[in-house]
This record gives C-alpha cells, structure tokens and sequence, in this order.
C-alpha cells in the first residue's frame, strides 16, 4: 500500500494503528466509496503484523460504518465510508492539536507566536494544493 | 480440551541426564493462533518443539498434537507438521531443487507451484548445494521445506536468529504470510521480543523447564497498558524467570528494549 508499518513499541495498540493509518487513506482519497480493502492476510505482510490484528482493525472499521464485509468476496469502503473517515479524523486531530497547543502554551510560546504558525502552515498546504491543481489545467490551456 | 486443540500438553517432562529440560508443562494450543515461544537459552524452547515434532520421547506426562501420539503417530504427523529446528540440518551436498524433490517425494500434499512462489520470494537459490547457502539463503530453504506440504502445525525455532536485518525481514513477511486462519497453529520460539510482538497473538513463557505463562497478548500485558509491547514482553520474562522454580537471573536476550 505505501510504507506504513506498525509500530509495536508505539503507545498506541498495533490495531488501532491500523485502523487510523485505513481512516487516513480514506480521507484524503486514497481508497474511495466501492473500493475493495486488501486482504487480511496481504495487509499483515505489508505492515508487519499478525493477521488476527489486521481483521480486529477491519472489524472495528466495520462497527465504525466505514467499511462493510461482502460475504466471503472481501472487505469493501461503504458510500458513505469516506466522509465518515473525515468526520472521524477530523475530530481525532483536533484533540491533538488542542492537546499540542496546550503543551506549547504551557512551554511559555505565546498565543500569538501560534496563530503565526497555523496560518504558516495553512498556506503551505493551500499552496501545495494549488500547485496539484494547477499543473494539469495549465497543460490543458497550453 | 476440545477436539480441535492442536497441541496439548500434560505435566510434559524430558530430561538429558541429569539436566531436567522441561518439567510438568501443561500447554494447551487452539487452531489458528500464532503462539511466540519465549524463555532465556536453555529454558525448554527447543526441546519442547522436538517433543512436538516427534525427535524426542517424552519420559512424565503425554503429549498429543493434532489429536494423535506424539511418538506413536510420528509418521503420520509429519506429513501434517512443518518444522524449522533452530540449526539447518538439511543434507549440505543437495542443492535446494534436488531437496524439494525429495521432499515432494514424501509428502503426499506438497505443492510445487506454492513452493516455487516462495522459494522465489525468498529468493534461495535453487541449484545451489545446501551448504554452500548464507546464514539467510539456508533459512529461506528450511521454511520451504517447512510450507510445501501445507502443513496444520508450524513449528519455528529461532527462525530470525543471527539473519541480517533485510533477511529478517523478508523470513517475517513469510511467517505473516504463512497464516491461514484456523487451518493453521503456528508456535515460533524466538529471543526477538519486537517480532514476538508482531507475529503473536500468544505467549507461551518457559522458565528453567517450567512453563510460567500462557495468554494472549492483551491478557499477559493488561488492556490499561497497551502500549509498547516488546517493552511489556520484557517485563513479563522477567516477572516469569522470578517466579521460576530456581529464581534464575534475568534471562539473557538479543534485544532488550530500553
């Protein structure tokens, strides 16, 4: 799939590393509404880890409205599966940036100094997502 | 017991001469769990292996895997059991065709097309003479030789010991890729408590002979602990190796994490 490997010695569980490595995916595209997931056992060999660790992911995905099992053919992203994984990672990533701005602002930065960085990096990420855009409108033109 | 456990063990003993190897181990594997087999050098690891393998008798106690004799039906199990004992012990003078032939020859469900697959994935070279193969190369074979026949029970003793990083990598993914849900129990004995923590979803402690612990990863670790599981392993050996019947030392391991 890409380089992600679990991390045993992570303080988070090697299943729920997976399941947010998957909910990534679908949320910025990578597997869409319809899509067929790999199966357990090629996604153990990918990422390093039992099987039995990779289905406990799937399964909870699967509790999650995300993804759903067709019987027997395989592990498939349900239509509403990619907002759902937005929704989801949106709420998750934003108990980690108020968790990080907290720790920043106890480090003795001050409000300010981060409201510099945020919008910093918000405009790297716009432009790099202009950039993206714009390349093949730009071949088009030509 | 039910009728599917794979492997069980009672009040198991097997001593060399005066050196008692495993003592009273009552151990008990159901289908399609991957069990890593943990203990410091000279706990039972292997011997309890050979035991399942049908190499050794046992003198207390019984033994019984996949509903027969250990002994009695050794035969018969091993056209249903792969093992790769902890030193190659292919015969050096076959190149690694000529010892999937042989192999094919004795097992009545050897698969050349999935041999071929991972003989390939593992990349051993197939004309070469067995002794001639690196440390990596040799292991590769052993687990061919283990798989071909697609076997119920996998026994693995120290198959990432002394590999170089890349080679241990590739001998992991093979392992990964040698589950098959309930139709096979694997039990891999291994010091490598960060690729125990990949492969199991059990663990089996041994201490001086003793068997000190059998539970699942979540159960030995505790769920208000998830985290840092080779860390958590550690501390489980030593906690074992404590209460093992002699109070032996910290066990001696290859990566003890910080």
């Amino acid at each position: 799939m890409d380089d992600f490997r679990v991390d045993p010695a992570a303080h988070t569980p090697p299943s729920v590393q997976i399941v947010e490595h998957l909910l990534d995916a679908l949320s910025t595209g990578r597997f869409a509404a319809g899509d067929k997931l790999p199966s357990v056992r090629s996604l153990a060999v990918d990422v390093l880890v039992n099987p039995n660790t990779v289905a406990k992911a799937y399964a909870e995905l699967e509790r999650q409205g995300v993804v759903a099992g067709r019987n027997g053919s395989g592990v498939y992203v349900t239509a509403e599966g990619p907002d759902h994984a937005r929704s989801l990672r949106r709420a998750s990533t934003l108990q980690d940036f108020v968790r990080t701005t907290a720790a920043a602002l106890r480090a003795g930065h001050d409000a300010e100094a981060l409201r510099l960085a945020l919008v910093e990096s918000s405009n790297q990420a716009s432009r790099s997502t202009d950039t993206h855009c714009e390349t093949p409108q730009g071949a088009n033109h030509r | 017991m039910t009728d599917r456990t794979v492997l069980h063990a009672v009040d198991l003993g097997r001593r060399f001469g005066k050196h008692v190897a495993l003592r009273g181990v009552d151990l008990e594997l159901a289908p399609g769990r991957v069990t890593a087999l943990l203990g410091a050098n000279g706990a039972g690891k292997s011997t309890l292996l050979r035991l399942a393998v049908g190499l050794l008798q046992p003198q207390t106690g019984s033994l019984r895997v996949l509903g027969l004799d250990s002994c009695r039906d050794a035969e018969t199990l091993r056209q249903r059991i792969g093992y790769v004992p902890d030193r190659p012990d292919a015969p050096g003078a076959l190149t690694v065709d000529e010892l999937c032939r042989f192999a094919a020859a004795h097992y009545r469900r050897w698969d050349a097309t999935r041999v071929d697959e991972l003989i390939d994935r593992l990349e051993v070279p197939r004309r070469q003479r067995f002794r001639t193969l690196s440390k990596g190369q040799a292991m590769g074979a052993m687990l061919v030789l283990a798989l071909g026949h697609d076997p119920e029970l996998l026994l693995l003793d120290e198959p990432f010991g002394g590999l170089d990083p890349l080679v241990r990598e590739e001998v992991l993914r093979c392992v990964l890729d040698a589950w098959r849900g309930d139709e096979r129990t694997i039990l891999c004995a291994t010091h490598e408590l960060e690729l125990a923590a990949r492969i199991a979803d059990d663990v089996a402690i041994l201490a001086e002979g003793a068997l000190c612990a059998h539970a699942s990863v979540e159960d030995l670790l505790g769920t208000d602990a998830p985290g840092d599981l080779p860390r958590g392993l550690h501390a489980a050996l030593v906690r074992a190796t404590r209460t093992s019947p002699s109070h032996a030392e910290t066990p001696h391991l290859e990566t003890v994490p910080c």
